[in-house]
């Protein structure tokens, strides 16, 4: 079994908290994602669960065992490493025996398991060479095959993929998906490409600064992000936040102004008063249109980049933040330094409060999300 | 980086090699051709580089001269093999301890065996000489061991440990997680990947043993039969005559095993000094 507790998970260097209390349960078979900007904690949490680091505080439980304590080897897990640390002197088969060598298995045993798990990552011609010999690819998966035959209840993974290229990536991003089928194993991957967030995980743990910032499938993490952070953090180009008034709030949604005057009723559960408060609009790149729409935004771009199925705009706006973006469909006519009318649609916003914390949409996860789907 | 020399520059720096290389390699040839001469041409005047009845005599007659020639060669050979086996089996395990474990006073301990360092081993002599004495370790190989290997293990660890913080610790982690404890990680994991780095070190350790026996042997030991070969070539130092040519003929075969050692393992030694320099 694969099972994972964090109950209020802690680290200290000293006076800094890097870790501030992390809540989080792995059910087993789960593939895990935690996501987050550099020097969020994730890496460091992985290695918490891995037994690399002490526990500051809070407890670990693997299988109803709290290992808080534990060396690695006891706690049931097994680690890849970002720089696969490969033993360079050893051929692809004793690097892959070596967690059962250090077990003293017999040999036949080790035989066995070795080539079983070679078998499984295509390796079986490989086993002779040395690691130097081998593509980054295969490397890759010796370091897995090494996890593999420990048949550990949890795998870690700390951001395997970023040494490869951006084509292997996606291979291998495929292949590991496979794996996760083919073990029934539990894994917790980190990573701070969202892109293998989105394509791989049952749940992503978006972490910011030691805390979790929302736990949740990739389309919830998408379509109902819980605050600014991980709106902001998942989507690619990132997520335009326009500074907005609240006016009123009803059932079908809260009316706000934009800066140009013009009001919008954007799709969030009713509140109570917004009238006068400062709120933020979102909107992702790729729901703007150049259609008909409830309301719409002048913007004049800087930088245009015509990628054939998308156009990409680049502009600044009154009331954002940053830079503004949008996506458009197919060769859309936009022209730097020409004003372009941009529409947005009140279902697709978002919106938050001051405290950077949305209002929940009334969209259905169920509706968008094909797991959810019973069909 | 692409740079072509001038005719002129070419020549400049080929012309400083050469003088360092006359400078190192003179006392070389020069006790090669005296080992050649006869005694009675060796002070001619004017100096002549070939005298008539060149041969290689002296090779032959020096081990009747000293019968215990061959002794005292295997006695260094000997003296500087264990005090580098034995400044090994310490160095490596304080070298890793060193690189990789946080412990108190950790940089202090390694300031000190740099201090260390800055002694020479002839300052302690007289202190070494009463210890020696008071413990009846006088005239034994462990008399001129023992303090050949403290001498030794400072520069090593040193050595040793800029090559050992080199390794990326992830290796260590992966073994540690893979269920591997300190001892073993370190047997089949860090020394084998560090090979190179303990190459280094031996050289070092058996050059430096090999060269500074002379003192400690001339101190601590009187009984011929232990003598190693710098302390030997004394017995070719007449009442009235030095036999120079079997001397250098001794001396330059005495050189020999660190020849060998050096040409042995000397690919290592590039490859030690260079590696972590570019990244791979």
């Amino acid at each position: 079994m694969g099972e994972l507790q964090l109950r209020d998970v802690r680290k200290s260097y000293g006076q800094v908290e890097v870790i501030k209390g992390v809540d989080l349960d792995v059910d087993h078979g789960e593939f895990i994602v935690f996501v987050g900007p550099s020097g969020c904690g994730k890496s460091t949490l992985l290695r918490m669960i891995a037994g690399l680091e002490e526990i500051t505080g809070g407890d670990i439980t693997i299988d109803t065992k709290v290992v808080n304590n534990l060396p690695p080897v006891k706690r049931g897990i097994a680690m890849v490493f970002q720089s696969y640390a490969l033993y360079p002197h050893m051929s692809v088969y004793e690097n892959i025996a070596f967690p059962l060598r250090v077990e003293r298995l017999p040999n036949d045993k080790v035989e066995e398991k070795v080539q079983n798990a070679a078998g499984i990552l295509q390796l079986t011609e490989r086993l002779q060479h040395k690691p130097g010999e081998l593509s980054g690819g295969q490397r890759q998966r010796v370091a897995i095959g090494r996890a593999i035959v420990r048949e550990p209840s949890v795998f870690l993974f700390d951001e395997p993929l970023s040494n490869l290229d951006a084509a292997l990536r996606a291979e291998m991003r495929v292949e590991l998906a496979k794996l996760h089928n083919d073990l029934d194993a539990t894994m917790i991957y980190v990573t701070h490409d969202q892109v293998e967030a989105m394509t791989m995980a049952d749940r992503i743990v978006v972490l910011d600064q030691g805390v979790i910032s929302q736990v949740g499938t990739p389309l919830e993490l998408y379509h109902k992000p819980q605050n600014l952070f991980v709106a902001g953090f998942i989507g690619n180009p990132k997520m335009n936040f326009i500074q907005v008034t609240g006016k009123k709030s009803g059932e079908d949604g809260v009316t706000v102004e934009l800066p140009s005057g013009q009001e919008l009723t954007v799709k969030v559960k009713a509140q109570g008063d917004v009238s006068g408060r400062s709120l933020k609009l979102g909107i992702r790149p790729e729901h703007l249109t150049l259609g008909a729409a409830d309301a719409s935004i002048d913007v004049v771009p800087n930088v245009v980049e015509h990628l054939g199925i998308h156009t990409v705009t680049y502009s600044s706006v009154a009331g954002a933040s940053s830079t503004f973006c949008s996506v458009l469909q197919g060769s859309a006519p936009a022209k730097v330094g020409v004003a372009v009318a941009t529409g947005l649609n009140g279902a697709d916003c978002h919106l938050f409060d001051e405290n950077g914390n949305a209002f929940e949409r009334q969209v259905s996860i169920a509706a968008l999300d094909p797991a959810e789907m019973h069909i | 980086m692409l740079h072509k020399y001038r005719w002129y520059e070419y020549v400049l720096i080929y012309s400083g090699v050469a003088v360092f290389l006359t400078f190192v390699l003179a006392p070389f040839v020069e006790a090669f051709v005296v080992s050649l001469r006869p005694l009675s041409s060796l002070f001619s005047i004017p100096y002549r580089f070939i005298t008539d009845e060149m041969s290689f005599d002296a090779y032959f007659t020096m081990w009747q001269n000293v019968p215990l020639l061959w002794m005292y060669m295997l006695n260094s050979f000997f003296i500087a093999t264990v005090v580098t086996v034995l400044g090994l089996i310490c160095i490596i395990p304080a070298a890793y301890a060193f690189s990789r474990f946080e412990f108190p006073a950790r940089n202090t301990l390694l300031g000190l065996f740099i201090a260390v360092n800055m002694f020479s081993g002839a300052v302690l002599i007289i202190p070494l000489f009463k210890l020696m004495q008071q413990y009846g370790l006088l005239n034994t190989y462990f008399a001129m061991i023992a303090p050949g290997t403290a001498f030794v293990i400072p520069t090593g660890i040193w050595l040793l440990r800029s090559y050992l913080v080199r390794i990326p610790k992830e290796l260590e982690e992966a073994a540690w997680v893979d269920g591997a404890g300190k001892i073993y990680t370190l047997v089949r994991v860090i020394i084998p990947v560090a090979l190179p780095g303990i190459v280094v070190v031996t050289i070092t350790a058996f050059i430096t043993a090999y060269a500074q026996q002379f003192i400690y042997a001339l101190t601590f030991n009187s009984v011929n039969e232990l003598n190693p070969l710098p302390v030997g070539l004394f017995q070719f130092f007449g009442r009235q005559s030095v036999v120079w040519n079997e001397l250098m003929a001794a001396s330059l075969v005495g050189i020999l095993p660190v020849l060998f050692v050096y040409v042995f393992l000397q690919r290592y030694i590039v490859a030690g000094l260079t590696a972590g320099a570019v990244k791979e």
